[in-house]
């Protein structure tokens, strides 16, 4: 019977249970799903790790190249992200280029990474005008159940704590870089942006972490970003319904909350691959 | 047919706005903030592709030119945004089955260009006569290094500020329909210009309504 | 190795113009993998003895796998695989309604398969956009399944195999089999039998079994005869091939042998699959508890 009601009527579903306080996944409105973390499983990417949170799975491998710095910035190098949403992530995706929610995905994570300054290019800098790094970050969507910026948003910054670069130097006689991948050197990771993202139902019902069913059947969405420092990285809503104030203020306080559990996680994960060597 | 409305306390450039200015389209407006120029067209409703087909209300696609070259990954998210915010006014359940077009077309870009894109798209929106719940309007709003808000920022102004924001404010109760930010900023800064764009939307919901009446006067 | 490189203002010989990718973040126009800098040579892999993992070699020596089903929620079935450091995940989606209305047939249904590596799962990063190697697999992988499976059953409907190489360490079109067919299976597609794959590596007289990523592209330069790669597509319970790719140049002894030991190799995996199926299946539909 219950299963019924689900299918034919999945909006009256969901609203039977938001009177109660609850969801049909058995959480509270202002809880998170499981989150966990894997780090550096990937030996063929410079830095990795695969990120759950409930069932949303998200991958992000880092491969590192050299490349020229431009012109006009000679001191700095590149960040690349990119978000993928394969077909095989859900049935919802078509093979083919990414769509625009893919699109849109990227260019949020291109955002965060900017705003936050999780990284300073000019520290992918190797030789000034010369020779630089490019950090291609990308996040592969496995299994999408909801709240894939999230989920990607760890991904990277656990990926990004996990990348090493290996030392290059440059032949003084010929002027070619030279690479030891043996030696290896860790990222200077400056900040910590962490971001919770919340659901509008009904114009008035905020929940946060929803699912794939739960952001379908919403009418607003939001994201918060916010790095230890309790300062706001991002506060990107596109359009939906409004939202009021007092609305906003309860999403950032869950936000900053956000930021610390997962920050703790994310160092408790390198500590624990660090003792494992 | 050309408006123009002079900055008042909270500071924004002069705006013009000029509706119907195409022929074909079964709405356009241009805007104009400063330097900052767009037009908009609407076409629908009309009939939908059978993909995009919703059963209880229409498909509304929104289509960023950018001024040269094809539209990349910030066009897609700003797309994404002028969308959303759009489906948010319409009333879409009144026409099931049916495809609205937006085509946001920028002439020249001197910062604010996501609020210029909002205001454009509101006018078009009115124009073509479609049915809303509300109006909405954009505002950009740039922290510069020395913690001062500016609204309405120029493309100088923008490059130099430390944080940049842009909410989409409804007509009804003023509340924040849209926000994309770029920039670290705490929680009182957001707060600040979040009352500073409410303001600010009251005098650019004061020049739609005289630059919508200047025009009907005439046409009556 | 390009010694000019850091005076030179853009790498000349990738210089060619490139169709802008605008639905990407885009980085910078050319950039290259620092392994092409190396200032020590990596070893070269030993042509005798014990392999570099230290397997044997001249036997059916398969890397130990570990597979999982069921592990992506919104697939009807999906199946995980990892051998050694090759990392494979497939899902199925479906039977569904044709996309294409054209093409719908009243008495068989359409299998379609796609098959992709990540970025990052190469030891050079991979582009972004399919390219004909991914093609080439996603089609043999079609040729192998399609025997297998009961498309007379599902009229007028297509299956989706989705097949994304997570890290890639030699031998990917034999676990892409063997994965997508228990993924086929954990979404309950009707099928005549499972397929497993696996592949060898000829060198010369000898030949490794499962290679890995190296000892795929390693080329031993002692004898120019028999070099070649195999891989079998195997119908265990039927005793039939579905599938057989070779490429390189191989004599019809040493070419029947190499399906001899791959057969071999598939019957090391079947019971691991097995089990993971029942597994998987139990945990479905838990048995009847006895009172």
């Amino acid at each position: 019977m219950a299963a019924g009601f689900k299918i034919a009527e999945p909006l009256e579903y969901h609203r039977s249970f938001l009177k109660e306080n609850c969801r049909p996944d058995g959480r509270e409105l202002s809880e998170f799903r499981t989150t966990t973390l894997n780090i550096g499983s990937i030996s063929t990417a410079d830095g990795s790790a695969l990120v759950k949170v409930g069932n949303t799975t998200v991958m992000c491998g880092i491969k590192v190249e050299l490349t020229n710095p431009l012109v006009e910035a000679p001191g700095k190098g590149f960040i690349v992200p990119n978000v993928d949403l394969p077909p095989l992530c859900s049935s919802r995706f078509r093979p083919g280029p990414p769509g625009e929610q893919a699109q849109a995905a990227s260019q949020f994570i291109a955002d965060v990474i900017e705003s936050s300054e999780v990284i300073q290019t000019e520290d992918l800098c190797i030789e000034r005008g010369k020779l630089c790094w490019v950090l291609y970050c990308d996040m592969m969507c496995v299994d999408y159940d909801g709240n894939v910026l999230d989920a990607c948003i760890i991904a990277l910054l656990a990926a990004l704590k996990n990348t090493k670069l290996p030392e290059v130097t440059i032949n003084k006689d010929t002027g070619a870089p030279e690479v030891n991948l043996e030696k290896r050197k860790g990222l200077n990771i400056r900040k910590h942006p962490v971001g919770a993202s919340f659901c509008v139902f009904d114009d008035s019902i905020l929940i946060v972490d929803p699912t794939a069913e739960e952001e379908g059947l919403s009418t607003s969405h939001l994201t918060v970003v916010t790095d230890e420092k309790e300062r706001l990285c991002v506060v990107h809503k596109p359009g939906g319904t409004p939202l009021s104030a007092e609305k906003l203020q309860e999403c950032i306080g869950r936000a900053t909350a956000r930021q610390r559990e997962i920050q703790k996680l994310v160092d408790k994960v390198i500590h624990s691959v660090k003792t494992a060597q | 047919m050309m408006e123009v409305c002079g900055s008042t306390n909270v500071s924004l450039r002069e705006f013009g706005c000029e509706q119907t200015l195409l022929s074909r389209p079964d709405g356009s407006a241009s805007f104009v903030q400063g330097d900052t120029s767009v037009i908009a067209a609407v076409y629908g409703p009309a009939e939908v592709k059978v993909s995009k087909e919703i059963y209880d209300r229409a498909t509304l696609e929104v289509l960023i030119q950018p001024k040269v070259g094809l539209p990349s990954v910030r066009e897609r998210s700003q797309e994404q945004c002028v969308r959303e915010t759009c489906e948010a006014s319409l009333l879409l359940t009144l026409h099931p089955r049916s495809s609205l077009t937006l085509v946001l077309q920028l002439i020249h870009d001197d910062g604010s260009r996501l609020a210029c894109f909002l205001n454009a798209a509101c006018m078009a929106l009115m124009d073509a006569g479609l049915p809303m719940s509300c109006l909405f309007c954009g505002v950009t709003c740039a922290i510069n290094a020395d913690s001062e808000i500016i609204t309405d920022p120029t493309a100088a102004q923008e490059k130099e500020s430390r944080a940049l924001m842009t909410f989409a404010i409804d007509s009804k109760e003023q509340r924040v329909m849209m926000s994309y930010t770029k920039g670290s900023f705490s929680v009182h800064e957001l707060q600040q210009c979040i009352a500073v764009s409410q303001k600010a939307s009251e005098n650019i919901f004061q020049f739609y309504r005289d630059s919508v009446r200047r025009r009907y006067s005439k046409n009556l | 190795m390009p010694d000019c490189f850091p005076h030179a203002v853009t790498f000349p010989f990738l210089c060619t113009t490139m169709p802008t990718d605008t639905k990407r973040v885009r980085g910078p126009e050319v950039s290259q993998s620092p392994t092409l800098f190396l200032c020590k040579h990596v070893a070269v892999l030993p042509s005798h003895g014990r392999r570099a993992d230290g397997r044997q070699r001249d036997q059916v020596d398969v890397r130990p796998v570990f597979v999982r089903c069921g592990l992506v929620s919104q697939a009807k079935g999906s199946a995980y695989i990892e051998a050694g450091n090759t990392k494979l995940m497939c899902c199925v989606y479906g039977p569904r309604e044709m996309e294409r209305k054209d093409e719908t047939d009243m008495k068989c249904g359409k299998l379609t398969t796609d098959m992709r590596f990540a970025p990052f799962s190469c030891l050079e990063r991979g582009s972004w956009i399919q390219g004909s190697q991914d093609k080439d697999l996603s089609l043999m992988l079609h040729e192998s399944l399609q025997p297998a499976v009961c498309l007379h059953k599902y009229p007028r409907s297509q299956i989706e195999v989705n097949v994304m190489v997570l890290e890639n360490s030699g031998s990917v079109l034999a676990h892409a089999v063997t994965c997508a067919s228990l993924a086929l299976a954990d979404a309950g597609i009707e099928m005549y039998d499972l397929v497993l794959g696996c592949s060898i590596r000829q060198n010369g007289a000898s030949y490794v079994v499962d290679p890995s990523y190296m000892e795929e592209n390693s080329c031993s330069s002692v004898s120019s005869e028999n070099q070649g790669g195999l891989t079998v597509a195997f119908l265990p319970s039927l005793n039939q091939i579905s599938g057989l790719q070779s490429d390189g140049e191989m004599n019809e002894e040493t070419l029947t042998a190499g399906v001899r030991t791959c057969i071999e190799g598939c019957y090391k995996l079947y019971p691991v699959i097995q089990q993971a199926l029942t597994k998987a299946v139990r945990r479905a539909a838990p048995p009847p508890s006895e009172s």
